[in-house]
């Protein structure tokens, strides 16, 4: 995908809302210490919400192993969030998607967002929406025909993030422990 | 850090000596307490609670019940039926407010249910109606969640002119201050939050005043993020003092927008997670030592346990700076020590030691004036209107680092504010019923002077019985 330019005015929803106060780009192996503890604060955030979500010990080594893995892989998206002007080379977020073969259903090809993670002082201000009309558009290029969101079941903030920007729920996941 | 005037003695060892001579007093205290409590239960058994409804009007015969009950009365609920704002006037609504509880965090005692806390809704239910002759009725409840406790005191809201909440669990405590204040038409007020906050902010004006500062240009420390410091955050904020030199300290350290704990304070305190993101630390990280280096403020409302300010960190902060130790019953720094290790102005929660900081000052005058004005609500305006009038009401007197606050025995002050938050709420157009300052003043001090005069009629004519002398202690080995 082409970069991002930080004026990037989509234009649905949130009129009134200035440029956001981020940058999206590809993320590269050189970022990967200021996101992985961005991917683990959100997935200890995850614990919040169902002990079937706890967080193993070696999360660390998955995060980055996995990351990496995916920079390079061209069924994925990472994008890194800079901050802007005194904030412009500080990583505050990242997103990452993967592009998901349906077997059964069309379109075929998914786009599924599988992490969004911003710092708490650059949420808000049109800050989600941006990130997610960023990565939908990426996504879409790599031949996404729909966008889907995983995030865990109780996260009510999520929920209402993806709801009110048309998601609904598709595929239900219930688990129990054994 | 030198200190600023020469002295005989080292100030380390002063300090040391001072803070023995503190903890002997804080042991003498504890000894004062028990014995208090056990005086406590034998009063409580003898005069079998604390308060009691009395009849406002004659009762000639029982004829005159025709007039307050049946048939009379029907045409008194038709008239509110008509129009429901009368029940203001037809009834004792526009002086009659609840103390709900759950029991959830009653004193220092934390969570004892609604049962125990019943005695302290009555005391303060006393409190209510001696300094602000405001008719408070106990209600302690027993229910399972915030949602339950809302849709309770919302069910039992037409009855009343004002909700007091008091005694909840912090966080629970912001959202069903909030969620009331909005459902609503009376005011509701929590006074862990707002009355301790505005004890401390109007005592912080006149701290900032004495030491030649002012609340736009200090830089301020807040130790614990409690229901009381989360509010004065706010209100500090509302008053103009910058967000970047407002440093609020918990357990974890600095609250700074990147700490590791904000995902989850989002979810579970919102209100805390708000005041991290706009203060952001007052760009500082770490713990409490590094928040204190050339600050000139520190607001503690955190653990009752001598020390956990220490000299060193008052010997870190500014020159001549303010510190306000709020733990009860026992300060973070005992106050010796704290001036000893150079603090200009010294406040604390407790009535022993100069310049308490202490919500009777603050609660039965707000409800007085909110009461008076059939207020629909207590915007902070209306809060911050309370404490400055407060500060005024001191530096009538003449400020001095011992004089920062009026105490209980300067009554004169208590009318006033009722008042200013009167004439607020008129400000505000949330006032059912616009009086102007005069007549607020006036009904304040007629109303707020009146129970004095009823306990003395009571004691005369012997309905309310002398206080029995017997001493606990001797009544037990007997």
């Amino acid at each position: 995908m082409s970069d991002h330019g930080e004026r990037g005015s989509r234009s649905s929803g949130s009129g009134d809302a200035p440029s956001p106060p981020i940058h999206l780009r590809p993320a590269r192996e050189a970022d990967l210490p200021s996101i992985v503890p961005l991917l683990l604060r959100l997935k200890r955030l995850n614990e919040e919400f169902d002990p079937l979500l706890k967080v193993r010990d070696d999360a660390e080594q998955q995060a980055r192993a996995i990351l990496k893995a995916d920079i390079a892989n061209p069924k994925a998206i990472v994008l890194a969030a800079e901050g802007v002007g005194a904030d412009r080379d500080k990583v505050v977020g990242f997103v990452r998607a993967h592009i998901r073969e349906r077997a059964f259903y069309a379109p075929e090809h998914e786009g599924v967002i599988l992490d969004i993670y911003l710092l708490p002082l650059y949420r808000r201000r049109g800050v989600g929406e941006f990130v997610l009309g960023e990565i939908t558009t990426a996504l879409k290029a790599k031949g996404a025909g729909i966008v889907t969101a995983e995030f865990p079941a109780q996260n009510e903030i999520a929920n209402r993030f993806y709801t009110k920007r048309g998601f609904r729920p598709i595929t239900a996941v219930q688990a129990r422990s054994l | 850090m030198t200190q600023g005037s020469p002295s005989r003695v080292d100030p380390d060892r002063a300090a040391r000596r001072k803070a023995r001579r503190g903890a002997a007093a804080a042991a003498r205290s504890e000894d004062r307490t028990d014995l208090l409590g056990e005086r406590a239960i034998e009063l409580s058994r003898y005069f079998g609670g604390k308060i009691e409804t009395v009849p406002k009007v004659p009762v000639r015969s029982l004829e005159d019940f025709a007039l307050w009950y049946t048939p009379g009365v029907a045409a008194v609920s038709r008239a509110i039926r008509a129009d429901p704002e009368r029940s203001f006037d037809l009834t004792g609504r526009w002086n009659t407010i609840a103390i709900v509880t759950d029991g959830s965090r009653v004193l220092g005692l934390g969570d004892i249910g609604p049962q125990a806390a019943l005695p302290v809704m009555e005391g303060k239910a006393l409190l209510f109606k001696v300094l602000g002759g405001v008719d408070a009725i106990p209600i302690p409840i027993q229910v399972g969640s915030a949602d339950a406790f809302i849709a309770t005191v919302e069910a039992m809201a037409p009855a009343f002119g004002g909700i007091n909440l008091e005694d909840i669990a912090s966080p629970k405590c912001f959202g069903i201050l909030e969620e009331l204040s909005k459902r609503l038409s009376i005011p509701v007020w929590h006074d862990d939050q707002l009355g301790t906050a505005a004890a401390t902010v109007a005592g912080l004006l006149n701290a900032l005043e004495l030491t030649h500062r002012s609340v736009r240009t200090a830089r301020t420390v807040l130790l614990g993020a409690g229901a009381a410091n989360l509010v004065t955050a706010r209100l500090l904020l509302a008053l103009g003092h910058p967000a970047r030199q407002l440093t609020l300290v918990d357990q974890k350290g600095v609250l700074h927008a990147e700490r590791e704990d904000l995902d989850e304070l989002e979810l579970h305190n919102p209100w805390k997670y708000r005041i991290a993101l706009a203060t952001n630390g007052g760009n500082r990280t770490g713990d409490l030592a590094a928040a204190l280096e050339g600050a000139d403020v520190l607001v503690a409302a955190s653990t009752p346990r001598p020390g956990t300010v220490r000299p060193e960190h008052v010997r870190a902060m500014a020159k001549d700076p303010v510190v306000f130790a709020l733990a009860n019953p026992l300060p973070e720094i005992w106050p010796e020590v704290a001036r000893a290790a150079g603090a200009a102005v010294v406040a604390t929660g407790r009535s022993d030691f100069p310049n308490q900081v202490n919500n009777s000052l603050i609660f039965p005058a707000v409800f007085r004036g909110v009461l008076d004005a059939r207020a629909r609500s207590i915007p902070d305006e209306v809060v911050l209107a309370a404490a400055r009038e407060l500060a005024r009401g001191a530096a009538r007197k003449g400020l001095s680092a011992d004089h920062l606050l009026p105490t209980m025995e300067e009554p004169e002050v208590f009318p006033r504010i009722a008042a200013a938050v009167g004439d607020t709420a008129v400000r505000l157009g949330i006032a059912r019923r616009r009086l102007s300052h005069d007549e607020f003043l006036a009904r304040a001090r007629t109303l707020m002077g009146r129970p004095a005069r009823l306990v003395r009629a009571l004691a005369r004519a012997r309905l309310t019985p002398p206080m029995p002398r017997t001493l606990p202690r001797r009544r037990r080995t007997r």
